[in-house]
């Protein structure tokens, strides 16, 4: 069962390697591709019941435990958001095999695009999985290497000086992660999680405190939270579609994971809990307020990836059952929705030729189909029942509810003032982009350019794969049920920290 | 109930293909699963009314309390009569009065709305209501909004959206905090045990922020009349009917509860009678039809809510008969309206003329609509009426708004009666064929409910009575027509003749009406402060530029963990400066170089000193007893120099031509820069002071290098062997950025070939 743990990154790496040897062979890249992440699909679906069932399950690399070898654990949190993750870079990878077919063609094959994006997936799997401080910064290394080849590639100068924003920031804060790691291991002798959780505890409450604070800075750069996000809606919009859905759905998101599991199973503070609470509150506003000032699209949809991480921070900050149930879950809904809304936002970009919603209109009215998938999406998004963000967000209301503090109750109130702007900003981009006279697209002004907008076509496995990310996310509101189950015993185990700590490091300890 | 609403949902979704293939059938169609729901519901009266209501559950997501909760009450039972029966006949009169196009959407979306209102008028818990709800407000959006193509649609369902869903958005955070309080999210059982305290007051004002937006209630109101762009049967069943009643029900099923809090009455009584007489007043002043009764319904929603919000008996048993009047010739006016705009193509007062003498049956019966409106006997509207004065007669200052208000109701039903069916000297007579039995039976059968109802008020009274009887009742209150020469009668005689007063004075001088307060400018610059705000904030914020940026992230990395440090009050550790004298040359070496680093003008000379950085601190490594990383720090270091220099070829030689001056801003940048680097640097004398000796991992791996790993070398041991797998990462990323590398330099090559040609 614990090769299960491994899978997910050695068969991506492996695939990617192979689809680097195979440069010439499109078909054989798009096969590899699709049959490697539908494999990570079933491992990961597997690896979940079995982990629900019997605890999390560890894999100790090499045969050396810690605090000196390497350690991957998958826990309930960490099957759950592998199994979602897997779910949508599958359907994000058939989304860009159809683009890819429809501009250039069956027999293109790609350098690039296809091992850059396994490489990406083996790096979001090895954050999720890992154990260890320090193979969460390769998994980070990975993922970002790969996202910095996938947001320069192929593209304008112009872009890749947007993209260059990008890559320095990252830069950035990995130099800070390492010096985090540093820190950590001058202070505790150990970068293992578990390992860590028992040896934190014992620090002067001083370092322990400012190291805390020291990792909330490092990933919330990756996380984008306000005042860390300025980055984010300057770059994520200058990719392609496909590139941008997968960033936004997962990149922020592996900040947001690793956010979770350093503050619940080693830090625990209540000053930084306080300090997360507050920072929920600017990340929400200030992202909301942002995607009502753009007229881009991709731009307003990025602010709104920004606003709703706030969400995830506020269920955090209250560290209680329920409030961290509220954020597994919406997690695991704003990995599926925000990428099949960046989907959309392609499937539309291509329609009308421009990303600008006050050109575009009439779009419900010559592909009433592309409506039908964008507003359960952003219904979705705006938290509307009954659908996934709805579910997800009563559960983090309820979390604010039951905290009945001052802070607790501000916050609250600024999650609900935050769905009624999300819910105008998406209101806008119908009311741009859908309603009115249909009229034909803008004409392309930069065919070389991987960015392809006003192509006016698209293919049956774009609209496919957004139809099924988009079900995918339907299906979370219907199974809503099993599902807040799951992500209320991941939420214990959360809290009570214990199950983690002895399967990593035996009962004894 | 459930199957019932699931019901509604599948036929929906059939709908447009039903469309597609029979047109107009559709609204047959569609009309089955309303009429279904009113079968049922009135079949279980008997069940409902003996106390036991019927409940369903279906389970959800109950780990985080999502359960959909069914009950069919008096109330509901009351609601659903209107929601579902007048749903059944809109639909009716909707195949004969709608275009060939947009019948599937329309349709589809009709029925869902009417699944959706009966789901919120039989939901017992907060949940299932809110889901419900926001259903009705969607719907809506969609409706008003048809496909957009007028810059009127767009605006009026943008804004119905916003305001009703800001309530209901406020609605939900206040069911969640009630509930929270109350320990159960069963609305039954909150009502039946209602909690207190500051946070429920809190919790019941935003309650009634949904129910006010919702009925359109002052200052919120301006939406309901913008929305009247809709389809008028659209208009009929949301905006008179069906949708706007969802507050005044909301009022009305959690008044037995709250109504003594004084967070609950004082807003429902001051706004509910405001609205009332605003309502009326602007009525007065339309000369479109439809815009008329949207103001009349206003006004008349201001009205029920004041009775619903009160918490009386008797007032609840008005509150209850007017919900169901109103419905009743609210749909039938609306309805009329919708027939004479199709037959002659306007619905403006001063060009139409004659329609009364050219239609004289269908005039009889819109009348008799218009005349349960005014109150007039002997209609339902005039029982309804009679009940509410007789329940204030205690309260001598509300009354008198209200009566005020019922003159004014007369007046307007004079208005558009008048308006839609007199001569007027100096305008042609219409000329318009008569409406089919299908366009005039949806707008016949209520308003003879009307009549029926208010001489047979025993046929509803069972359900007004079993509503209102979650009241102490004080004296038993009887609906009828006649209750002797009463002060209620009184009253009623004195707003009958008032209205005709009010309505002649209006008439003879429309300038001299008072200007009524415009909301709708006040939601115009709500919603531009909202946007101006996000883009100052925003442009303010978003500054674009890669220094500020980074210069924020390592200010945040210095503030955040400095204040916790300094928090913890962690006192410093007595350490020594320096352990063998060759450290000194060495440090003092380092720093030099790294000022250099940043001073340099030409990249090679940059590089070479970064390169001294390395070495150095590799020396110090060595010095500090550590060959192995030593050795592996050299190798980097010269690996990395000796690519340098390769890509240096291509570069330009210097980073600038001309020598920068140093303003403040690059002063800032500096001062960042050197606090940022001395601050990683306290941190790690203060972190590793903390422990003693080596660490157990480092002991580990020292130990076990050699008979583990087979290495002399523990780096070596590390890298290969105990951690291979961080080893395996890191070359993917290196194979990653060569592969990254490659395509941008292909790109350029591409780009610069493509220049050429």
């Amino acid at each position: 069962m614990s090769i299960l743990v491994a899978l997910p990154v050695l068969l991506p790496l492996l695939a990617a390697a192979l689809s680097l040897v195979f440069n010439t062979f499109p078909r054989v890249q798009r096969v590899l591709g699709v049959l490697v992440l539908s494999a990570i699909v079933v491992d990961a679906a597997v690896l979940l019941a079995h982990v629900d069932r019997a605890g999390p399950v560890v894999l100790r690399m090499g045969g050396y435990g810690p605090p000196i070898g390497i350690t991957l654990v998958a826990d309930r949190l960490s099957a759950l958001l592998l199994l979602v993750s897997a779910i949508v870079t599958l359907a994000v990878l058939v989304f860009s095999i159809g683009q890819r077919i429809t501009d250039y063609g069956r027999d293109t094959a790609s350098n690039t695009f296809h091992p850059m994006y396994l490489v990406l997936c083996a790096g979001v799997a090895l954050c999720y999985v890992t154990g260890d401080l320090f193979t969460l910064f390769v998994g980070f290394e990975i993922m970002l290497s790969a996202s910095y080849v996938l947001i320069t590639r192929r593209t304008t100068a112009q872009r890749v000086r947007a993209g260059m924003t990008y890559v320095i920031v990252s830069l950035t804060s990995s130099l800070l992660f390492i010096t985090m790691i540093a820190l950590v291991y001058a202070a505790t002798g150990t970068v293992n999680l578990a390992d860590l959780a028992d040896k934190v505890a014992a620090l002067p409450p001083g370092i322990r405190t400012s190291l805390g604070l020291f990792t909330v800075v490092v990933f919330g750069i990756k996380a984008a939270l306000v005042p860390l996000h300025f980055w984010l809606p300057d770059s994520y919009p200058t990719a392609p579609a496909p590139v941008t859905a997968v960033f936004a759905g997962l990149l922020t998101k592996v900040g947001v994971y690793a956010l979770i599991r350093t503050q619940t199973l080693i830090f625990t503070s209540e000053a930084i809990w306080t300090l997360l609470l507050v920072t929920a509150l600017l990340t929400m506003l200030v992202g909301a307020l942002g995607a009502l000032a753009q007229n881009d699209i991709n731009r307003m949809m990025s602010f709104l990836l920004v606003s709703h991480i706030g969400y995830m921070l506020f269920g955090l900050a209250l560290y209680t059952e329920i409030g961290l149930t509220g954020v597994i879950l919406y997690v695991v809904h704003h990995i599926t929705v925000q990428a099949s809304l960046f989907l959309v936002g392609g499937l539309i970009t291509r329609h009308t030729g421009t990303v600008s919603l006050r050109a575009m209109s009439g779009v419900a009215t010559a592909y009433p189909l592309v409506a039908v998938l964008f507003a359960i999406s952003a219904l979705s998004l705006a938290g509307v029942p009954p659908f996934s963000g709805f579910v997800a967000k009563i559960a983090l209301l309820r979390a604010g509810a039951e905290s009945a503090t001052f802070t607790a109750y501000l916050v609250t109130g600024g999650a609900v003032l935050t769905s009624l702007l999300s819910l105008y900003a998406v209101t806008k981009i119908w009311v741009g982009a859908f309603w009115g006279e249909a009229r034909p697209p803008y004409e392309d002004p930069d065919p070389t350019d991987e960015v392809t907008v006003g192509t006016g076509n698209t293919s049956r496995g774009m609209v496919t794969a957004t139809g099924a990310l988009v079900a995918a996310g339907v299906a979370i509101a219907v199974f809503a049920g099993p599902l807040a189950g799951v992500s209320g015993r991941a939420a214990n185990d959360l809290i009570d920290g214990k199950s983690y700590r002895e399967a990593v490091l035996g009962a004894a300890r | 109930m459930l199957i019932l609403i699931a019901a509604h949902f599948l036929v929906a979704a059939l709908l447009p293909a039903v469309a597609a293939r029979w047109g107009r059938a559709a609204f047959v169609v569609a009309t089955l699963p309303p009429a279904a729901a009113l079968v049922t519901a009135v079949s279980w009266s008997a069940t409902v009314l003996n106390g036991a209501p019927p409940t369903e559950s279906l389970s959800w997501a109950p780990t985080i309390g999502l359960d959909l909760t069914l009950r069919l009450d008096p109330l509901a039972l009351l609601m659903i009569v209107l929601v579902s029966g007048v749903g059944a006949l809109v639909f009716v009169y909707y195949a004969a009065y709608t275009p060939p196009e947009g019948i599937g959407r329309h349709s589809a979306l009709l029925v869902v709305f009417a699944g959706s209102m009966f789901g919120l008028v039989t939901a017992d818990d907060v949940f299932s209501l809110y889901v419900f709800w926001e259903f009705t407000t969607v719907c809506s959006f969609l409706l008003v909004g048809g496909l957009g193509l007028t810059r009127a649609a767009r605006r009026s369902a943008t804004q119905a959206l916003l305001v009703t869903g800001f309530g209901g958005l406020a609605m939900l955070l206040g069911l969640i905090l009630l509930g929270t309080a109350a320990g159960t999210f069963r609305i039954s059982a909150i009502v039946a045990y209602p909690p207190s305290g500051a946070v429920v007051e809190v919790a019941v004002v935003l309650l009634l922020v949904g129910a006010l937006t919702k009925s359109a209630q002052v200052p919120f109101h301006p939406w309901l009349p913008a929305a009247m762009v809709a389809p008028t049967p659209v208009s009929a069943y949301l905006h008179a009917a069906a949708m706007v009643k969802a507050g005044v029900y909301l009022v009305a099923r959690f008044a037995p509860g709250f109504a003594d809090l004084p967070a609950w009455w004082i807003p429902l009584v001051v706004l509910g009678s405001w609205t009332m007489v605003l309502g009326g007043v602007r009525a007065l002043r339309e000369h479109d039809l439809k815009k008329l009764l949207a103001f009349g319904t206003v006004s008349q929603l201001g009205f029920l809510i004041v009775l619903l919000g009160v918490g009386e008996h008797v007032a609840a048993v008005a509150g209850a008969t007017m919900v169901l009047a109103h419905g009743l010739f609210k749909s039938a006016l609306f309805l009329a309206v919708g027939v004479i705009d199709k037959r002659t193509g306007t619905r403006d007062v001063r060009e139409l003329s004659g329609l009364g003498a050219r239609w004289p049956a269908f005039t009889g019966f819109v009348v008799l609509a218009a005349a349960s409106m005014a109150g007039a006997p002997p209609l339902l509207g005039f029982v309804g009426k009679e009940a509410a004065f007789e329940a204030l007669l205690g309260e001598p200052f509300v009354l008198a708004v209200l009566v005020l208000g019922s003159a004014l109701t007369v007046a307007y039903s004079l208005r558009f009666l008048i308006g839609a069916f007199g001569s007027k000297p100096g305008v042609s007579l219409v000329d318009s064929e008569k409406p089919g039995a299908v366009l005039a039976g949806p707008v016949v059968i209520p308003a003879l409910a009307g009549l029926v109802l208010a001489f047979a008020p025993g046929v509803v009274e069972p359900v007004i009575a079993g509503y209102a009887s979650a009241y102490p009742v004080a004296e038993p209150y009887g609906l009828a027509l006649w209750h002797g020469f009463t002060v209620p009668l009184l009253l009623s005689a004195v707003v009958l003749g008032g209205g005709y007063l009010v309505h002649r004075f209006a008439t003879g001088h429309p300038g001299r009406l008072p200007e009524a307060l415009h909301a709708q400018t006040g939601y115009d610059r709500v919603v531009m402060a909202l946007d101006s705000v996000a883009r100052g904030v925003t442009g303010r914020l978003q500054a674009g530029s890669v220094p500020v940026y980074l210069g924020v992230i390592l200010v945040v990395a210095v503030v955040v963990p400095g204040a916790g440090l300094l928090a913890g009050l962690t006192p410093l550790p007595r350490t020594q400066w320096f352990d063998s004298w060759l450290q000194v040359p060495l440090a003092v070496a380092v720093l030099v170089a790294a000022g250099l680093a940043v001073l340099a003008r030409r990249r090679l000379t940059a590089v070479l000193v970064t390169g001294v950085i390395g070495y150095g601190i590799a020396a110090l490594f060595l010095v500090d007893g550590g060959p192995d990383l030593a050795l592996a720090q050299f190798l980097v270091e010269s690996l990395t120099l000796v690519v340098f220099v390769f890509v240096l070829r291509r570069m330009p030689t210097r980073f600038t031509e001309e020598r920068r001056p140093l303003t403040e801003g690059r002063w800032v940048k500096a001062v960042v820069a050197c606090v940022a680097g001395t601050f990683v640097a306290v941190l790690a004398v203060l972190f590793s002071a903390n422990r003693d000796g080596l660490p157990e991992a480092s002991v580990e791996y020292i130990q076990r290098a050699k008979e583990d790993a087979g290495a002399s070398n523990v780096v070596n041991a590390i890298i290969v062997d105990f951690r291979a797998f961080d080893t395996v990462g890191e070359i993917a990323v290196l194979a990653v950025a060569a592969t990254g590398a490659a395509s941008l330099i292909l790109a350029s090559q591409r780009a610069r070939r493509k220049a050429d040609r």
